[in-house]
C-alpha cells in the first residue's frame, strides 16, 4: 500500500515519545496502515460502523460525566469519566483534544479483576476522534486500544 | 569482495559519513555556549548552557516550574513570562494561551529554547521549591482503587501549607521509556515535615497511577518535587464549605488535621461533604467520625450516590452536589459568611461552583486547584 505523505507523518507521530510517552501503537508489530485495514475488516465482520460506535462512546462519556468523577451506573455497566490537565493533538494534525480517560466495565465484575482492553473499555476524546475520522483503534497493547469485540459489547448495547 | 555486498556496504558507508557530518554540524551550529537567564529583574541570575528548553534548563539549576507532561507542550502547566523577544508564539503553545497571555508575553517554558540571554519572570514561591529523595514507608489500600502512600524524606524536611501539592517523579518502568511527573495533593500534616502522604486513585490507562498501584513497593526510593499550589485555608472567620470525592480527600485530610492539631483559624466552622458511589468507594469514615466527635466546629457529611440496600447506609444519599445544595439551604449557618473549598475533577468542581453560587457564595470566595 502506498502511503500519502500526511499518513507517513501521522504514523511517525504515533510512536512513543512524540505526542504521548506511550504512543499509540502499543506493542503491536503491525504497521499502522495494517492495523487500520484489519480493524476496518473486523468492524465489517461484526456489522459495526465507525460513526455509530463513536457516537456510542460519546454517550458513555457523557453518562460518566454525570458521576462527577465517581463511577456511575448505566444499565449493566459502570462508567467513570476522569480528566487530566491539558490537551493532546491528533497524530494526523487535525485537532486538539482534552486529555481525559473514560472507563466502562460490567457493573457485576469487581474492578480488581478487570483487564483494560479485555473486559474494561478505556478511551479518551482523542480515541473517539481517531476512531470516527481515521478508523484507527490504536495498536494492541496501547492503553487506549479499542478492541472491536469490546466496542460491540459496550458501545452498542447502551 | 562479493558484488552482492558492494551495494549495501556503500550505502552503509555513505549513511555513516552523513551522520558524522550532521553530528559535527550540530555540535558547532547548535552550540549556543554559556548564556544568562535573569529572573524577576535580576533577583536571580543564572549562567546556563544554551540550546535546551527553558523548562529543563531551569530544572537543572534547581528551579522547578510545574509540568505534568514531560515537556511535550500538552499540559500547559509551565507558563512563565518571557520579557526577552524570543519570537512569536508557537502553534504548540497557542491552545493554552488566552489573548491576555499573549499580550503579556506568557510562554510555555517547555517550548521555548534558550538560544540567547533571557529575562523572565517567575512566581517567587518557585524559588523555594525543592526536589526531595524519599523512601516508601507504607502503602495502604483505602478502597479497591485508592491507595495511601506514606513517603519518608531522607535527610531533609519539607515546609508547606495544608492544601498544597507535590509532583511525584515516576521513573521509567515496564514499557515506559522515560520519567514523567504528576501532581498529587499532600494529605499529610504540615507539622510532620519528615513525611509526605499522598492518596492516589488508579486511573485506567494512567501512567503514574498504574506505576503507583502495580509497581511501587514499600522500601522503594521515590523523588518528589514541591510544594506547589495556591489552594490553602484563608485566614477569615467565614465558614469553610469543603467538597471532595475519591482521592480529592487528600488536601482536606491535611487541612483538617492541621487545624485540629494546632487550633489554627479558631473562628472557622467547617463543613466537609464527601461523595462516593457505594460503601466500597468510601474511606476514612471512622477517622472523620472520631474527628467530628472531638471537635464541635467540624461537621462531616459523607454521601453515597448509589448505595445498595444490603449496605444499610444510614448517611446522606444522592450526588454530592444535591446533598450540598440541601445543606446550604437548610443546615449551614451563614452568620460569619461562607467560603467554598473544592478538590476533584473539573466536572465536579464546576457543578459545585454552580450550586454554591446559586446559594449565595461569590466566585471569588470559592477556592480550588485546577489539576485538569
Amino acid at each position: 500500500m502506498k502511503l500519502r505523505p500526511a499518513e507517513i507523518k501521522a504514523f511517525e507521530r504515533m510512536r512513543p515519545g512524540v505526542i504521548t510517552i506511550q504512543g499509540f501503537l502499543g506493542n503491536d508489530i503491525r504497521p499502522p496502515e495494517e492495523i487500520i485495514a484489519e480493524d476496518e475488516a473486523e468492524f465489517a465482520r461484526l456489522g459495526l460502523d465507525f460513526e455509530t460506535i463513536a457516537s456510542g462512546l460519546e454517550k458513555l462519556r457523557a453518562a460518566g460525566e454525570r458521576g462527577l468523577g465517581e463511577p456511575i451506573s448505566l444499565g449493566k455497566f459502570l462508567v467513570q469519566t476522569g480528566d487530566a490537565r491539558g490537551m493532546l493533538p491528533c497524530p494526523y494534525n487535525d485537532g486538539l483534544y482534552h486529555k481525559n480517560a473514560v472507563s466502562v466495565r460490567a457493573a457485576d465484575q469487581p474492578f480488581e479483576s478487570c483487564v483494560e482492553g479485555e473486559d474494561m473499555l478505556v478511551f479518551s476524546d482523542l480515541s473517539i476522534h481517531l476512531l470516527r475520522v481515521h478508523h484507527f483503534c490504536q495498536g494492541r497493547g496501547s492503553p487506549f486500544r479499542l478492541e472491536p469485540e469490546l466496542l460491540k459489547k459496550m458501545a452498542v448495547s447502551e | 569482495m562479493s558484488p552482492i555486498l558492494v551495494g549495501p556496504l556503500t550505502v552503509a558507508g555513505i549513511s555513516t559519513f552523513l551522520a558524522l557530518v550532521i553530528a559535527i554540524l550540530d555540535k558547532f551550529l547548535n552550540n549556543y555556549g554559556q548564556l544568562k537567564i535573569s529572573i524577576n529583574g535580576g533577583k536571580k541570575e543564572l549562567t546556563v548552557k544554551g540550546g535546551s528548553a527553558l523548562l529543563g534548563t531551569l530544572g537543572a539549576e534547581g528551579i522547578f516550574v510545574p509540568s505534568a507532561c514531560g515537556g511535550r507542550g500538552s499540559c500547559g502547566a509551565c507558563k512563565c513570562k518571557v520579557i526577552t523577544d524570543v519570537g512569536p508564539h508557537l502553534p504548540t503553545e497557542m491552545p493554552y494561551m488566552s489573548p491576555r497571555d499573549i499580550e503579556d508575553n506568557i510562554r510555555l517554558a517547555c517550548q521555548i529554547k534558550v538560544r540567547k540571554d533571557l529575562a523572565i519572570e517567575l512566581p517567587e514561591e518557585l524559588f523555594s521549591i525543592k526536589k526531595f529523595q524519599t523512601r516508601v514507608e507504607s502503602i495502604k489500600d483505602l478502597t479497591y482503587d485508592i491507595k495511601e502512600i506514606l513517603l519518608s524524606i531522607d535527610g531533609q524536611t519539607i515546609e508547606f501549607q495544608a492544601g498544597q501539592y507535590v509532583q511525584l517523579v515516576v521513573p521509567p518502568y515496564g514499557e515506559m521509556p522515560e520519567s514523567v511527573q504528576r501532581a498529587y495533593s499532600m494529605s499529610s500534616r504540615p507539622g510532620d515535615a519528615k513525611h509526605v502522604e499522598l492518596l492516589i486513585r488508579l486511573v485506567p490507562g494512567g501512567i503514574a497511577t498504574t506505576w503507583v498501584h502495580k509497581f511501587l513497593k514499600e522500601g522503594d526510593t521515590v523523588e518528589v518535587v514541591g510544594p506547589f499550589g495556591e489552594f490553602r485555608i484563608h485566614d477569615t472567620p467565614a465558614s469553610m464549605i469543603c467538597v471532595a470525592g475519591g482521592s480529592g480527600m487528600a488536601p482536606f485530610k491535611s487541612m483538617l488535621n492541621h487545624m485540629h492539631e494546632t487550633g489554627a483559624f479558631p473562628e472557622k466552622e467547617i463543613w466537609y461533604f464527601f461523595g462516593a458511589r457505594t460503601t466500597k468507594d468510601m474511606f476514612y469514615l471512622d477517622e472523620m467520625a472520631a474527628l467530628s466527635a472531638s471537635w464541635p466546629r467540624f461537621h462531616f457529611v459523607p454521601a453515597l450516590s448509589e448505595p445498595k440496600p444490603e449496605e444499610n447506609w444510614k448517611g446522606e444519599v444522592g450526588l454530592i452536589t444535591d446533598v450540598l445544595d440541601r445543606y446550604l439551604q437548610g443546615n449551614v449557618d451563614r452568620a460569619k459568611g461562607l467560603e467554598g473549598y473544592l478538590c476533584g475533577s473539573p466536572g465536579m468542581i464546576n457543578a459545585c461552583i454552580n450550586v454554591m453560587k446559586r446559594n449565595g457564595l461569590t466566585e471569588d470566595k470559592i477556592y480550588f486547584d485546577k489539576f485538569a
